[in-house]
This record gives C-alpha cells, sequence and structure tokens, in this order.
C-alpha cells in the first residue's frame, strides 16, 4: 500500500551503542576455515553487544538526548515519541512512556511501543509523519533498535543456527521529523503474516508461556525462507516504489538497506539495478542491528562528514513478521549526528517492595 | 555441461578444493554444507540456471548428483 504523507521532514538522526567493539575472530571458538566463511558471505567482522545491565532503551535514549541538544529542540515541542523494538524493557508499560519520562519530555505527548524488527524503522518513520501531519506538535521522535546480540547468547550452539550467535549487533537510534511545509513522504507498506514462523521467539509470550527447554528468550529463523523472501520482496517492492514514484537508482544518493547479509543485500541491489557503491554496508561492524540498521548506516557513513550537503536515501527494511516497507527521504548531512558511545543505563530502582506499598 | 564442470561449479562456490566432490558424495558428510553453503546454492541455482530452490527442495538433496539434476540450462 503506498501511503503520502504532507508536510513532513525528517531532519536528524543518531545512534548509539556500547563503547566495546567485539571481533567475531576473538569472540567465536569455531575453526578458523568456518570464521572466514562466516565473514566473507555475512559480512559481518564483529559487533558491538551491550553491558549486561543495557538495554535497548539505554541506546535510544542516548541516541536522542544528543540529538535534541545538538539541534537546540524545545523538550516541550516534541509532541510524539516511538519505541519501536522487540526488546523492551518491561513486559508492561510500554518502554516508551518510561522514555519519556526520562528524556522529560512534556504529558502532552503521544507514546508509545512498537513490536517490529527489521521493517520497524520504515513502519515508525511512517506512524510518526502520520501523527505529525495530523497533530499541533512540532516535533517528533521515532526511537528504533534492539539487543538481538543479548537475545541471541542464549541461542543453543547447533550447526543450523550457529549464524545466529554471531550475526546481531546491540544498539539503538533517534530520528526527529518536523513538521515543513511543502515536503513530503512516501512509503510502501507490506505484510506476509503466512510465513510468521519463518523468523519467531516462541516462548516466553502467553501462546507458549513455557519452552520445554526452560529457556525462554530465544529466537529462531528459517535462514532458507528468509533469504528466498528478502532476495524477491525487497528488490520487488524498490522497484514498485520506483516506478509508482517516478524515480531511478539515479535519483538517489545511496540505496539503505535493513543490514540483513551481505550476500541478500548485493542481490537486492543487483535487481533493483543500483550501482554497488551506491548501497551503504555497515553491517561489518555493527553486525545485523534490527530495527536500527538503516539509521545506523547512515550515521555510519555520513555521521562524520565534514563536508555538508543534502542526500536522498531509499531505504527498505525487510524482516520478521514477516513484514517490509520502503521509504525515500532528503536529509542535510548536517543532521546526521557522529555515532554515540555509552556505557550507562537506567537504574530504575526496583524491587519487590515496590509492589507493596 | 558435463557432470565434471557442474561439480567444479558447486567446489567453486563452496570453497572446497578440486576434487572433493563426486557424484555419489553424500551431502551430509561434507562439513562446509551449511546454512550458508546452502544460500550460495540458491544464488548460484538462480543466477546460473534459473531456478528457484525452496527449503524443501534443498532438504530433500542427499547426494550431489541430486543436486547435478538440477544443474539445467532452460
Amino acid at each position: 500500500m503506498l501511503t503520502e504523507i504532507k508536510n513532513v521532514k525528517v531532519i536528524g538522526m543518531a545512534a548509539a551503542v556500547s563503547p566495546e567493539w567485539d571481533s567475531i575472530k576473538e569472540m567465536a571458538d569455531e575453526d578458523e576455515v568456518t570464521i572466514k566463511r562466516f565473514i566473507k558471505k555475512t559480512g559481518v567482522s564483529g559487533r558491538y553487544s551491550a553491558s549486561p545491565k543495557q538495554t535497548t532503551a539505554d541506546f535510544c535514549y542516548a541516541a536522542a538526548e544528543k540529538l535534541i541538544a545538538e539541534k537546540s529542540i524545545d523538550k516541550n515541542q516534541i509532541g510524539i515519541l516511538i519505541f519501536v523494538t522487540q526488546t523492551s524493557d518491561y513486559r508492561i508499560p510500554a518502554t516508551a512512556c518510561v522514555l519519556q519520562h526520562r528524556l522529560d519530555l512534556s504529558n502532552e505527548c503521544i507514546c508509545f511501543d512498537i513490536n517490529l524488527g527489521c521493517s520497524g524503522f520504515v513502519y515508525g518513520l511512517n506512524i510518526v509523519s502520520c501523527l505529525l501531519a495530523n497533530t499541533g506538535t512540532k516535533y517528533g521522535l521515532l526511537l528504533a533498535g534492539d539487543t538481538s546480540a543479548r537475545e541471541h547468547s542464549n541461542l543453543r550452539k547447533q550447526k543450523e543456527g550457529r549464524s545466529g550467535t554471531w550475526l546481531f549487533g546491540d544498539s539503538g537510534t533517534a530520528t526527529l521529523l518536523e513538521k515543513e511545509d511543502g515536503n513530503s513522504l512516501r512509503f510502501l507498506s507490506n505484510t506476509d503474516g503466512r510465513r510468521y514462523k519463518a523468523i519467531i521467539s516462541p516462548y516466553g509470550g502467553w501462546r507458549n508461556p513455557d519452552s520445554p527447554d526452560g529457556r525462554t528468550h530465544y529466537a529462531v529463523m528459517d535462514d532458507i525462507a528468509v533469504f528466498n523472501f528478502a532476495t524477491e520482496e525487497a528488490p520487488n517492492q524498490l522497484n514498485e516504489y520506483m516506478g509508482m514514484t517516478g524515480t531511478t537508482p539515479e535519483n538517489y544518493d545511496c540505496l539503505v538497506l535493513h543490514q540483513a547479509n551481505l550476500m541478500i543485500m548485493k542481490r537486492v541491489a543487483k535487481k533493483t539495478a543500483f550501482p554497488e557503491e551506491k548501497m551503504l554496508v555497515s553491517m561489518n561492524l555493527f553486525g545485523n542491528t534490527s530495527s536500527a540498521s538503516i539509521p545506523i548506516s547512515l550515521v555510519d557513513k555520513y555521521g562524520d562528514t565534514e563536508d555538508p550537503n543534502k542526500i536522498n536515501a531509499l531505504c527498505c527494511g525487510f524482516g520478521v513478521g514477516l513484514s517490509w516497507a520502503t521509504v525515500a527521504f532528503e536529509i542535510a548531512t548536517s543532521g546526521i549526528l557522529p555515532l554515540v558511545h555509552t556505557d550507562e543505563y537506567f537504574k530504575d530502582g526496583y524491587n519487590l517492595d515496590d509492589q507493596v506499598k | 555441461m558435463t557432470d565434471q564442470e557442474k561439480i567444479a561449479m558447486l567446489e567453486e562456490i563452496w570453497e572446497l578444493d578440486e576434487g572433493t566432490l563426486a557424484t555419489d558424495t553424500v551431502l551430509a558428510d561434507v562439513d562446509e554444507y551449511d546454512s550458508m553453503a546452502k544460500l550460495s546454492l540458491i544464488v548460484l541455482m538462480d543466477d546460473e540456471f534459473g531456478v528457484k530452490l525452496t527449503g524443501d527442495v534443498i532438504k530433500g538433496f542427499k547426494t550431489v548428483s541430486d543436486i547435478l539434476k538440477l544443474m539445467v540450462i532452460a
């Protein structure tokens, strides 16, 4: 479905990770040949992972504070905060509410969480844009990220599932939107829930509260089904988007794909006739960062730019759901901040005594 | 295309030494035949032979010759 949202603009972006970068060569206990093949095929040579007490919300908080400060935004004018994640702080309440408190935003603020992964940045941008266009507020904040490395550190070691333990990285991002007359954003969004089992964390929810082995926090992925999905549906949607908007790869400065793995990304670029040098690759450093992968790729490429200009980015996220979505937007590179490193976490001070008071 | 040429293609994408595979090689015995190797196979079959492999078809491969049968230029 194509959605056009008028009078909104993406004006800023930031991403945060932990201070420590782990090389796969050092953390993997596999033989050298296996590791070499993994790095070559996936494109991942290492990643940042959260410390045991850090959550996605901590990274998003650090990115958002930096963005708000650098852009000199009056916090009272931020009326929307959407948090896209699959690794929320609590089962309830929505982490967006806690982030509103931590960021000290006004009570005149719409806050909620969205449970989406690799397509989540584009879906989140769609939702923030829609809300921004239809409310009186000036700014909307999209926070997106996951701590999938933390989640996958629990994955069983097995031949088929091995890649998952090294593939993912932890991070959080913040993207700022502003109302601006004349600018519009166009989105193309799809879902195929028939394939919901292709990527699933089946235990620990209300459907299957307990897992047979007592460990609930891991996801399983059907690698082949996901590969076939991504290399078919993502290029189809991108080509449809370019057809509907009357654009070609020449109209864009960069193609920003969800950083799934390098083999998938190269095929998507090929099938959409994008020259590979226009395709951003950040997963060598960050791994697959789920809903953060598109903004983190832009931060990686343009965050330290000394020669400011305006870029037109074509972005496509695809994955768990199965869900996929495409958007294009212009952004001044001066609005894309350098990577933020943080080892801080939210000390909620929660203990059982709070329940009985 | 001969079986030898097709086997050479498989050895190349899986980064195996020449002569590692034969038509009767059992795939389960090939250490390198993991999920990444299967993705490389999907790409090869699509690009070179126009064949789209699904997970079920791949699960059905027992020996190298099962793959060779599908390596036919349409």
